[in-house]
């Protein structure tokens, strides 16, 4: 019967990898570091002080007074901010969807929970940008000035929203820490022994206390379906506050309830193409095709080519209405961020968000592959850094923040050195802490895998092979 | 459509300061365009049809009460908002200013009406009747709306044809105020009012008494709006609807500590 | 979730065909009270149209009423039979399968009941039934595009053109099983409409690509008739809590909510009804709970969003209608029923696992949320054109008369009636769905002393 039974599917779609081999050899590939990976080090290290040095002369040229100045050190911020937080969630959401795709690229986004620290140390000249609620300047009676410029917080109470958004992005950093730890516990516990130097002090501090009993076991699992729900409802919160705080209250008479969720789809659709990279990466280059079938990509870039959809729709709607109504204010809001000042980088971010991924990704053939998702998701990355410089650059840029509205519509800002040393400092500073995660940490999860390998086998039926797949409640 | 009809842009102008409530215009404007009247029962069935209406604001409290007066009525936006939305073209802007509605074409949708932000629109809910003998002072120029009509004023579209036909085509001059005055051209209210507090006009001539203040407002835009040396404005300017009616604010002599008057 | 037994092919197809072949001793009267409240509103529409739009409650300036809620209410309940048959299957959850026929034929009479509605509140309905086709009937004027209003039919009966192939075709098997267990003209019958089918392997491959493929293109109309439903608030410009850019994916959502809960509480009534206790078991209530957790958490973050960026900008006119509808009577209290019944009751009772496998409950919670959409959408259309412009001059309230009570509550009973006659002509519960999941769940994978549940996956 086997010999005429075969499998239908691409001989890498589905992987089983071996229990007893799969630990120690992500250990061993946790601990050496080769030569193209401390390339990769170097150059993520040199552009993330290129990044600190933009900023310093950046700081001591114009001071932070005037934010005008800062719109890319927000758009930087905003861009690693929207990237790192939601990258757990690829983890968190299709853990609790039970899907098993997630379990070899669960880890790889768990660990941007490292760069996540990173997140509220950059915040924090956020803080001293953000203009204060109440207008210093407001005669009563002038027209077109307003007593509290637009901000979604009501009253002003105590502290917003400089203290409010900093406790949102700790409370996101710490919480992903958290996720992260709990989940890669069984994996430290289980290196710890045959860990060297302080690797094997390091993972007796974090795991000593695991010995993998049963009651652990559904204390982890209980303890990640918690956090993890907590974890997406306060991303989509702190999404929320931030492009409303630094976006959205800062042009003024922009009131666009779709703005938040269009900045969460772009981080969701951002993090899966980012780790859709490193996973096509580890898989080509790092060694890891035995844990990497490429299911992995073909279910993943069914959910990528939905967010490039959504995306698009969020974005059409918001057109649409403030182009359908006509006011004079609205239309100056399109022409500011859409058509007239940003109009080239608009289009650019369309093309690169929409148009490319989706011509690349509406193929069933490609959507197969491993470098389909992958390529689709470098310009995603790219359409999302155009993204976030429209909207903050527009935002910090756009003129008196305590009118009715845009009466005229403000020219846009191009860079200069120092907030290209800036971007691209960011994206160094991400990748640099990111890399020597992987080096601590190990980048699969290997419990996970371990426990996908025991749920799956090949089956037969009737004259055809099939994957069978065990479905535990 | 006609070639040689001279290119008009219809405008009015309503004077707060003079409007004294007394409600001549919308009685006229009953008369004039067949409106169905507004009984006791329309009332309380919320149905009042005034195509203009007086809104009447109460300001200050007892003794200083202040009863403030706006005439509104269709303001014949450039911009207008309920056009786009009609599903079957039943209302469209014509060349001469005017936001026109074609009764024949309307199925009652009614989302024009929900997209006006005057609230100068209005729905024939039931069908018109009028008691025996006052179907007699219908105006046979006018189309009497059956039930399930959406209508609005028409700035007594009715007479202006009268008008370009006695005037224009038959004599050859050129429809001016005086034309207007003359030969009871101009909408009912505006005959009707008796202190003169609306005046309609072409935009397009400069000689009409309306070009001035047209001038003034377009002038300056809304941001301007204090700076404005005459007394005219646009109602609810934000939307950007562009209407063809200017009004011109109230002068307060002993302003209730509000601002400048403005109402 | 693999809890029920494999039951031999025989049985699966006595006990789903069970309502076709046989008649269930309640079935005519139950149509016939059904039947006789339809008629009941034919009548008092019959009369509307004419007598006028008089006799309903609407007024300046509430000119849309209970009808336009009603409207949006069965758009909202339609997006079930996508959600559920379309994007499960893509997402390869196995405890779709008895649900996806029951979902997209609600979805289907769902539609077509939502497409009355804005036909008969129209002032002169005769009218629109030619004028809004695209064509130029009255002398070269063709429908205005730039509409919402012509959008909505557009986009329905696309979406109703679209949902009624997918169940067609997803039929065609069901009817070749029906074609030869009958006689007579209901042989002839069910033999046209199966056309030809054998149950080949080629036929099966077709069938199972032409499923996959619907599905697939019938994702972005589930999406788009319900925004541009909305759009019908959201590109008003005078109504301003209604010109807000959220509308779309907010009533999409919105739409999944109610529409989900519409299938799972039709779902435990035709298991009580037909006595389909193998086949729609509490497993799949569970599933479906466990998805209007996330769909009702989402939904409840777009509604936060929406009243928040309504007051987020302070404009007085705005205000106006936030205040009207949570803080002033008759509203306050409507609104404090829409979002407790909406959400907080449903989602506290769905994430615990003993009421997701009760079934009284979860029809509780069901019905619950549909309560308080159907007040969603009242909230939003009423409040907002009651306190909409800045003239306060024109402020007004709403009452709705008997005969629009009437009618929307014939709605209820046309659908209810339509999915009765349906089932007694079609099987409710797709028979090789159910026989497809048997065959792919025979396997099973042991795991150290458990034997876990297991499925083939084709794909």
């Amino acid at each position: 019967m086997s010999s005429h039974s075969e499998s239908h599917y691409p001989h890498d779609m589905w992987v089983f990898p071996d229990a007893q081999s799969t630990t120690q050899d992500v250990a061993r590939k946790t601990a050496s570091t080769p030569g193209i990976l401390k390339l990769g080090l170097a150059i993520a290290g040199v552009l993330a002080i290129l990044g600190v040095v933009g900023f310093v002369l950046r700081m001591t040229s114009d001071g932070f007074s005037d934010y005008g100045a800062w719109g890319y050190y927000a758009a930087i911020f905003s861009y690693i901010f929207v990237i790192t937080s939601s990258a757990p969630l690829v983890a968190v959401a299709f853990r609790l969807t039970k899907s098993h795709w997630r379990r070899p690229i669960s880890r790889i986004s768990e660990l941007f929970a490292l760069v996540g620290v990173v997140n509220v140390i950059l915040y924090i000249p956020l803080i001293y940008l953000l203009p204060p609620i109440n207008n210093p300047n407001f005669v009563p009676g002038m027209h077109g000035e307003l007593q509290i410029r637009k901000t979604i917080w009501m009253e002003v109470p105590f502290g917003a929203p400089h203290l409010w958004d900093f406790l949102g992005i700790i409370s996101l950093a710490v919480l992903s820490l958290i996720i992260l730890w709990v989940s890669v516990v069984p994996d430290l516990a289980e290196a710890r022994s045959s860990a060297n130097g302080w690797r094997s002090k390091l993972y007796t501090l974090l795991a000593g206390h695991w010995y993998g009993t049963k009651k652990q076991w559904i204390h982890q699992k209980i303890s990640l379906a918690l956090l993890g729900a907590l974890y997406f409802m306060m991303v989509v919160f702190v999404h929320f506050l931030i492009v409303s705080d630094f976006a959205m209250s800062l042009i003024p008479g922009w009131k666009d309830s779709i703005l938040p969720p269009l900045y969460t789809v772009t981080g969701f659709q951002s993090a899966l193409s980012i780790i859709l990279i490193i996973a096509f990466t580890m898989r080509k280059w790092g060694g890891y095709e035995k844990y990497f079938g490429t299911s992995v990509f073909w279910s993943a870039s069914k959910i990528q080519i939905g967010l490039t959809l959504l995306w698009t729709y969020h974005l059409f709607a918001f057109f649409i209405t403030l182009w359908y109504g006509r006011m004079e204010l609205e239309q100056n809001i399109l022409r500011y961020l859409m058509f007239e000042s940003y109009s080239w980088i608009f289009w650019l971010n369309v093309i690169f968000i929409f148009l490319i991924p989706f011509w690349i990704l509406v193929w069933n053939p490609v959507r197969k592959t491993a470098w389909g998702p992958a390529l689709a998701g470098i310009f995603i990355l790219v359409g999302n850094l155009l993204f976030q410089i429209r909207i903050f650059v527009g935002a910090f840029n756009a003129g008196d923040i305590y009118h009715l509205g845009l009466f005229r519509v403000p020219p846009p800002v191009f860079p200069d050195v120092w907030d290209v040393f800036i971007v691209l400092g960011g994206i160094g500073l991400v990748a640099f802490i990111y890399l020597i995660g992987t080096r601590i940490l190990p980048a699969l999860s290997v419990w996970e895998v371990k426990e996908g390998a025991m749920y799956q086998k090949m089956g037969t039926l009737y004259r055809g092979e099939y994957l069978v797949l065990a479905k535990p409640e | 459509m006609v070639s040689n009809r001279i290119d008009h842009k219809w405008g009015m102008v309503v004077d707060i300061d003079k409007c004294t409530g007394c409600q001549a215009c919308v009685i006229a404007c009953q008369a004039e365009n067949n409106i169905p009247l507004n009984t006791k029962d329309t009332f309380l069935q919320k149905r009042v049809n005034e195509w203009i209406r007086i809104e009447r604001y109460w300001e200050g409290e007892y003794p200083n009460v202040k009863a403030r007066y706006i005439p509104v009525l269709c303001q014949h936006c450039d911009n207008a908002p309920c056009e786009p939305v009609c599903p079957m073209y039943a209302t469209y802007h014509n060349d001469q200013g005017l936001n026109v509605q074609v009764y024949n074409r309307c199925v009652g949708t009614r989302y024009c009406i929900n997209n006006c932000p005057y609230q100068v629109r209005f729905f024939n809910y039931w069908h018109p009747g009028w008691p025996e003998r006052l179907e007699n002072q219908l105006n046979p120029d006018v189309t009497v709306r059956s039930r399930g009509i959406t209508e609005k004023c028409t700035f007594c579209v009715q007479r202006l044809r009268r008008a370009e036909l006695k005037v224009e085509r038959q004599s050859g001059s050129r429809l001016n105020d005086e034309a207007l005055e003359k030969g009871n051209y101009a909408p009912a209210c505006v005959h009707a009012c008796p202190t003169s507090a609306l005046t309609f006009g072409d935009q397009h001539d400069d000689g009409a008494k309306i070009r001035s203040y047209f001038d003034d407002v377009n002038a300056h835009n809304i941001h301007h709006e204090h700076e404005r040396e005459t007394r005219g404005y646009r109602l609810m300017e934000e939307v950007n609807t562009r209407p063809n009616v200017i009004y011109l604010k109230k002068v307060d002599q002993y302003p209730l500590g509000k601002g400048d008057g403005h109402v | 979730m693999q809890e029920g037994r494999v039951l031999p092919a025989e049985q699966v197809n006595r006990d789903l065909l069970r309502s076709i072949l046989e008649t269930p001793k309640w079935f005519w009267p139950v149509v016939g009270i059904l039947g006789l409240i339809v008629l009941i509103a034919a009548i008092i529409i019959g009369y509307m149209i004419n007598r006028g739009l008089g006799i309903t409650g609407l007024n300046r300036p509430i000119f849309w009423g209970f009808f336009i809620t009603n409207f949006v209410f069965w758009i909202g309940i339609s997006h079930a039979g996508v959600m559920l048959s379309a994007i499960l299957r893509l997402a390869k959850a196995e405890w779709r399968r008895p649900a996806t026929r029951a979902a997209e034929v609600l979805t289907i009479f769902s539609l077509m009941t939502a497409m009355i509605m804005p036909i008969i509140h129209t002032g002169r309905p005769w009218r629109i039934l030619y004028w809004a086709f695209p064509y130029d009937f009255a002398r070269g004027i063709w429908p205005n595009v730039r509409t919402p209003l012509i959008w909505d039919p557009s986009a329905i009966l696309t979406y109703l053109t679209s949902s009624t192939l997918f169940v067609l075709i997803a039929l065609i098997p069901d009817f070749a099983v029906l074609r030869d267990r009958t006689t007579g003209i209901s042989h002839r019958i069910y033999g046209l409409l199966a056309m030809g089918w054998e149950g080949n392997a080629r036929q099966w491959k077709l069938q199972i690509i032409a499923g996959v493929l619907l599905s697939a293109l019938i994702l972005p109309v589930f999406v788009s008739v319900h925004s541009i439903v909305s759009w019908d608030f959201g590109m008003a410009v005078a109504a301003k809590s209604w010109h807000s850019t959220i509308f779309a994916p907010y009533f999409v959502v919105g739409a999944v909510h109610s529409g989900v809960s519409a299938v799972a509480f039709v779902l435990i009534l035709l298991r009580w009804m037909y006595g389909w206790q193998d086949y729609i078991r509490h497993e799949h209530i569970d599933g479906l709970g466990r998805l209007l957790v996330v769909v009702a958490t989402g939904w409840f973050y777009f509604f936060v969003m929406e009243v928040i960026f309504g007051i987020y900008g302070r404009e007085a006119d705005e205000i106006a209608v936030r205040s009207l509808q949570f803080i002033q009577e008759p509203f306050q209290a409507w609104t404090i029923i829409f979002i407790v019944t909406t959400y907080f009751i449903p989602v506290a009772l769905w994430l615990t696992r003993r009421a997701r496998r009760n079934l009284w409950i979860m029809s509780l919670a069901c019905i619950s949320v549909n309560v308080g959409m159907w007040l969603e959408r009242y909230l939003i259309i009423v409040p907002g054109l009651a306190n909409r412009t800045a003239f306060t001059f024109s402020w007004n309230s709403y009452v709705p008369s008997a005969y629009e009570a009437i009618i929307v509550g014939a709605t209820f009973a046309f659908v209810s009636m339509l999915l009765l006659l349906f089932s007694r002509v079609f099987p409710l519960i797709p028979l090789y769905d159910i026989k497809e999941g048997d065959i792919l769940k025979n396997e099973s994978v042991k795991i150290g002393r458990r034997v876990v549940p297991a499925v083939f996956r084709e794909d």
